[in-house]
């Protein structure tokens, strides 16, 4: 998809009206995009105005119900990371089996995968949709902490065990250098992939999930790859 | 298998939001764990929550569930709530859409609702305009929404409260996807500056 039609669907988009796929594109596109990011707001704003005439009193049992949700649910904390708004599934249960079963599971270093970066017929939109259309799905920027640019997105589905990977605008590593991706669970760092940009700056990747993640982290780190991250984290999410 | 250094965050900026956003305030203490300003701001906000809601997924009961697991979330997110991109309210609404899509997409996903959407699309209604209360915000949003085309105020309805893709709202006008996608852009562009900057 090009960037012209990306612009486009910044209306779509405000609306919820992109299917899942597009609506990953998209969100890939206008956390870089000013306009896009401006048209989303605006829209929003006005959106929120028609919302209110809609406004339709709950019953009051209702406000019950949610202070004593609120009384036992755990806020997060404030973020490094801008959020992102992920399409959720309602059921959470299969976190905590996956947590339990994260326990037991050792993780892999996986070496050097070269792959081509994305474009449009790229088979990882399929992988991309086929993660995105589980119920539990998550989708989480990582926050740039480096001085250099690029972005990265991790799609992923506890479910499914399945991540996906996509980095956008990201310099070429120096000669003997990689991108490494670095999945923490808890307080356990698993060395996932080393990445290359092959050229054009875009990292498409899927990778297993082999354990429930609490933060995505990318570093630099010898092209070899490395089981310990040596390297300063550029990018990172809490989940 | 290693373990990170931990984390720094290399910009931390304060949390504001704007002096005027009653509800942003009200969401800045729910944030810090304050559950009494939480069931303010629960006052403020479920009407217009619950009234997307209902608008989007119908049913009532199932309503009332979709619009729990929003202020739940609400709670849950408020410390992330940045009022540099949006006010509170913009905020909650965009979290009450989204998840009554949610919802009706995953129930739809199970059930087939061709006939009763083809039904809607051979009679498409005002469907604001009948089920709204007579206030002044009503009246404006009535009026910006009678500014619309006929096919731009379709199309903004049958995404927006239908929880129709633009693709699908395309399917039910028998129109071409990327007019829709234009229609629906136009027709937001000018709800805008019909209901100006009095958000």
């Amino acid at each position: 998809m090009s960037d012209i039609d990306v612009h486009h669907l910044a209306a779509a988009y405000a609306l919820d009206a992109l299917d899942q796929r597009e609506r990953a594109a998209f969100e890939a596109h206008y956390e870089r995009c000013d306009v896009c990011r401006a048209d989303v707001l605006e829209f929003r704003g006005t959106m929120a105005e028609v919302a209110g005439a809609l406004s339709t009193p709950p019953p009051p049992s209702l406000k019950d119900r949610v202070m004593a949700d609120i009384a036992v649910t755990r806020q997060l904390s404030p973020s490094l990371v801008a959020p992102v708004p992920a399409p959720t599934g309602r059921s959470r249960g299969s976190w905590a089996m996956l947590a339990a079963a994260a326990a037991v599971i050792i993780a892999l270093v996986v070496g050097v995968v070269a792959f081509n970066g994305g474009n449009d017929d790229d088979p990882f939109n399929d992988e991309l949709a086929a993660v995105l259309e589980q119920p539990d799905s998550r989708m989480i920027e990582l926050d740039n902490q480096s001085d250099l640019d690029g972005m990265f997105k991790v799609a992923w589905s506890p479910s499914m065990g399945k991540a996906v990977l996509m980095g956008e605008n990201l310099p070429v590593a120096p000669d003997g250098k990689a991108y490494e991706l670095w999945l923490i669970s808890g307080d356990q760092s698993m060395a996932m992939y080393v990445l290359d940009t092959a050229g054009d700056g875009q990292v498409h990747r899927s990778v297993p999930t082999p354990a429930e993640p609490t933060a995505w982290a990318i570093t630099m780190e010898p092209v070899e790859g490395s089981a310990v991250a040596t390297g300063d984290i550029m990018f990172i999410a809490e989940v | 298998m290693g373990v990170l250094r931990p984390l720094r965050a290399r910009h931390p900026e304060p949390v504001s939001v704007d002096p005027d956003d009653i509800v942003g305030a009200l969401l800045l203490r729910a944030g810090r764990g304050d559950q009494s300003a939480f069931g303010e701001l629960y006052d403020e906000l479920a009407p217009m929550v619950h009234g997307v809601v209902l608008k989007v997924v119908r049913d009532p009961a199932m309503s009332e569930e979709v619009t729990q697991e929003v202020f739940v979330e609400l709670w849950r997110l408020a410390a992330r709530f940045d009022g540099t991109k949006g006010t509170a309210r913009s905020w909650a609404s965009t979290l009450a859409h989204r998840r009554a899509i949610d919802r009706v997409r995953s129930e739809q996903a199970s059930r087939d609702r061709n006939d009763r959407d083809a039904q809607r699309a051979v009679a498409p209604h005002d469907v604001v305009a009948a089920e709204v209360e007579t206030t002044l915000d009503v009246a404006r949003v009535r009026r910006a929404l009678a500014q619309l085309s006929d096919l731009q105020r379709e199309a903004v309805e049958l995404a927006y409260f239908g929880g129709h893709t633009y693709r699908e709202v395309a399917v039910l006008l028998g129109v071409a996807e990327g007019t829709v996608k234009s229609r629906i852009r136009d027709g937001l562009i000018r709800l805008r500056d019909e209901l100006g900057g009095e958000a």
